[in-house]
């Protein structure tokens, strides 16, 4: 379904979709981008929030059940309750498309088995509704060199592209579909010249992303020789092992999961699964005491590795979208595309 | 009406001086409010600020840390390290907006079994004003 | 401007004769930002050094990394370790001496002053530059910085761009170095805890309004603790990596362990994790302010950690990081610190 949306309908969109808890990009009081709840004063930004929507469908916290253990006499019994994600529709506005494309990512890690039936609680109830970027939201933007583009359709179940007074609403899926006819006649047919445009502006938009890394590719192939290379010693010389780089990647999904107590007498707690990162050295430590990553050379290599070889070797997709983030918020300036271009040319 | 808030407060007590007061106020049979859990530490000076945080974390509404007066530490200058480190705790605390009253501290000497309960009364007459300290508690 | 050409000739010559085992600089960033930290272990590679106002980092943190490293290192390569310091870096290095986490002869400082300058604070250089990017940034003769960008040269009175913590600096040139680069010369300072003393004015529940709304923005990736260079404990109260286990511990000693800060990143526990830091700090921070600037969320940390800092000065009269002989501030005590707020 290919529709268009004049601009100044935009706030009416939003507030037809009664039945959906709404998230657009909003700026903090300190001048940060961040995925907020819609406030009736909405208005769409290409611009990259500090934490991606990642936030929204894998959450940093996500209670998988409660326990609590009573006792009748000599007889002690445990209860255990299963918590599921709240069932609420949720749309998010204006995402990235390689935030979306991120999406697309973990729905293959969630979906192998066994299915991670929290994540899809979130995921199956969320609508993303991308909005390509004309032009890039960053500097270190480097999509086009990951298999993506400004314009990725991957993940998203509407994408709009900005033609200036109106914009270009292409829905791809069912959900999608839902979400435009909750709103029927604030949306236009598409015409022919409308997607002219459309093909012109994401055409522009490619050539506007500013930085590239050439044959990703190769690397990938290059990085199954050089697990045992000193390389990574001499790149990780600066690194300070905190988790920035990963838990600001909308691709990164690694969590631990811990029982909480919150009274101990009686007992009572919840099993949480909380992000993590194999940045940090207790990541991989072993109950013996072995730590199998025991340096921040390793723990570098691994978050590389992870991205542009295993990934890639299983599901033959970089897990790297290229938004750049890791490069722009890492305090001491490791530059991932530097990195890999450095691995290309390793030895050569 | 609601029942009358009744403050839970941890009580860090010097095993030497201010945990025997308690001791002596209880066989002496002096009535002071119930609303104390005393946990008897070797010395105020091995209070860690991490175990006040900690019972602010899981629940009090006030934390008393006691000790042995100036001069009669029995591991000589103990009581002198805590009052310089928990006096920074103190500030710390206010600082990030907890309310005042919630953290005390005192000298209470073994033969001052009336000390004990004065500071007891009066701290649970200050923190019932206040309600229920919500702000480092443990989500629930 | 203290210039950085002597401290160049000093360091190729360090490195040809071989006296340190490498040189921690700044080099040229590559991801938008300047300066980058940058590591030296070949003569021909001295002239990637840099020094502008946009060398941010304090590289002392790196000594933590050293110290491990060289742990490890069969037999230990015993030579010194080339580093450059800004005042507020040097004083990070007098506390590790003060502690004995280092001895002196660990390091070869490369002291740089600030002189009347200081470094560029990021948020407030990107709102200058208003999207164009930066090319060079110089402090000239009249103490203005001047920005060079594409579309030509922006002059801008220091003040306005400077780091919080620079404008509340006590220590503009390095207190310990073995060479010096620049003049000792102090910038005025007139509220060394200005900063601290504005959130000391609200009431109490503005104090926790404001704490609440930036703590629970933390998303626990503990980039604060992994900046700051006093933060080297191996175990973290909030991490359990050190669990000693032996062929008896049983799974109920393992899962009994205390956890004292749970992983969730909830308000409460993160609150925790900052108070605890912050205390662990009290006495130590030499407010280099990289936990508040790497903070991604741009959380005030460094407002924690200066409060402590006002404390200890006006309580105890403290000033850390200028003697490495002082006592550490909550191992000594005076016998007439103040106990009115003790019953």
């Amino acid at each position: 379904m290919e529709k268009t949306l004049a601009k100044k309908d935009f706030p009416q969109w939003v507030k037809k979709l009664t039945s959906w808890k709404i998230y657009l990009p909003k700026k903090d009081a300190g001048g940060r981008w961040n995925y907020a709840e819609a406030d009736g004063e909405d208005v769409l930004e290409t611009r990259q929030a500090t934490l991606p929507p990642k936030t929204i469908l894998f959450p940093q916290n996500e209670i998988l059940l409660e326990f609590s253990k009573s006792r009748k006499g000599n007889a002690e019994t445990l209860e255990v309750k299963e918590v599921l994600p709240p069932a609420e529709p949720t749309v998010v506005f204006g995402v990235r498309p390689c935030e979306a494309k991120a999406a697309w990512l973990l729905d293959e890690v969630f979906a192998s088995e066994p299915r991670d039936i929290y994540y899809w609680m979130r995921r199956e109830n969320t609508t993303l509704v991308g909005l390509a970027c004309t032009p890039p939201p960053s500097d270190n933007c480097f999509c086009t060199s990951v298999e993506g583009s400004p314009h990725a359709e991957e993940g998203s179940d509407i994408l709009l592209t900005d033609l200036g007074d109106k914009y270009y609403v292409r829905s791809l899926t069912a959900k999608g579909e839902a979400l435009i006819n909750a709103a029927k006649g604030l949306f236009e047919e598409a015409k022919p010249e409308d997607r002219k445009k459309v093909k012109a502006v994401h055409t522009e938009s490619e050539k506007k992303i500013q930085r590239e890394l050439k044959g990703a590719r190769a690397v990938s192939e290059k990085l199954k020789t050089m697990f045992d290379s000193p390389f990574w010693d001499e790149e990780a010389m600066s690194c300070l092992r905190c988790g920035i780089c990963t838990y600001i990647c909308p691709s990164c999904h690694c969590f631990d999961i811990n029982d909480e107590i919150i009274d101990t007498t009686p007992l009572r707690g919840k099993r949480v699964r909380t992000w993590d990162t194999c940045q940090f050295p207790d990541f991989t430590m072993h109950s013996s005491g072995h730590n199998p990553r025991p340096d921040k050379a390793s723990r570098l290599r691994q978050r590389l590795l992870h991205k542009f070889q295993y990934f890639v070797q299983v599901y033959d997709k970089f897990m790297c979208v290229g938004c750049g983030r890791c490069i722009t918020m890492c305090p001491v300036g490791i530059d991932i595309i530097k990195v890999l271009e450095k691995v290309r040319d390793h030895g050569a | 009406m609601a029942e009358e808030f009744e403050p839970r407060i941890v009580a860090f007590l010097c095993k030497w001086c201010s945990s025997a007061g308690s001791d002596l106020a209880g066989v002496s049979r002096m009535e002071y409010p119930p609303n104390v859990v005393p946990i008897q530490v070797m010395c105020s000076g091995s209070v860690s600020p991490l175990y006040i945080f900690s019972a602010f974390n899981k629940g009090a509404d006030g934390v008393l840390v006691s000790g042995c007066h100036p001069g009669d530490c029995h591991y000589i200058k103990g009581n002198y390290y805590a009052r310089r480190r928990l006096n920074l705790v103190k500030q710390l605390l206010e600082y990030i907006g907890l309310e005042p009253e919630r953290f005390q501290m005192s000298w209470i000497s073994a033969a001052e079994g009336t000390k004990y309960t004065q500071v007891i009364k009066d701290f649970v007459k200050e923190l019932k004003p206040l309600g229920p300290q919500s702000k480092l508690r443990r989500t629930p | 401007m203290a210039k950085i050409d002597t401290l160049k000739e000093e360091a190729r010559k360090l490195l040809q004769d071989g006296k340190v085992k490498y040189i921690i600089g700044y080099g040229a960033g590559s991801n938008g930002w300047p300066a980058a930290p940058l590591f030296i272990k070949q003569p021909e590679d001295v002239d990637k050094l840099i020094w502008d106002p946009t060398c941010i980092h304090n590289l002392v943190r790196f000594l933590v990394d050293e110290k491990r490293r060289k742990g490890k290192e069969k037999p230990p390569d015993k030579r010194p370790v080339g580093i450059f310091v800004k005042g507020c870096d040097s004083r990070a290095i007098v506390v590790l001496l003060q502690e004995k986490f280092i001895e002196r002869g660990d390091v070869y400082i490369l002291g740089i002053s600030c002189e009347k300058a200081g470094v560029v604070d990021d948020a407030k250089l990107a709102k200058k530059l208003a999207g164009k990017k930066v090319i060079t940034i110089e402090v000239d003769d009249e103490n203005r910085f001047v920005l060079t960008t594409a579309g030509g040269k922006i002059e801008v009175p220091v003040e306005e761009l400077l780091a919080e913590r620079c404008l509340e600096c006590r220590a503009n040139f390095p207190v310990i170095y073995d060479v010096l680069s620049g003049e000792k010369t102090k910038r005025a300072v007139d509220k060394p805890f200005g900063s601290v003393e504005k959130i000391e004015s609200l009431p109490v529940e503005e104090r926790w309004a404001f704490w609440k709304e930036q703590i629970d923005k933390c998303i626990r990736c503990y980039a604060c603790r992994s900046a700051c260079p006093m933060c080297y404990c191996d175990e973290c109260v909030v991490d359990s990596i050190q669990l000693a286990v032996s062929a008896d511990t049983t799974a109920d000693e393992k899962a009994g362990r205390i956890k004292w800060i749970q992983r969730s990143a909830a308000p409460s526990e993160n609150m925790i994790y900052h108070l605890v830091r912050a205390i662990h700090l009290g006495g130590r921070c030499i407010d280099c302010g990289e936990c508040e600037r790497v903070c991604p969320l741009d959380i005030p940390l460094r407002l924690l950690n200066k409060k402590l800092e006002k404390e200890a000065k006006e309580l105890f009269d403290y000033e850390v990081g200028f003697d490495p002989d002082l006592p550490a501030l909550i191992s000594s005590f005076r016998d007439d610190d103040p106990q009115d707020f003790i019953r």
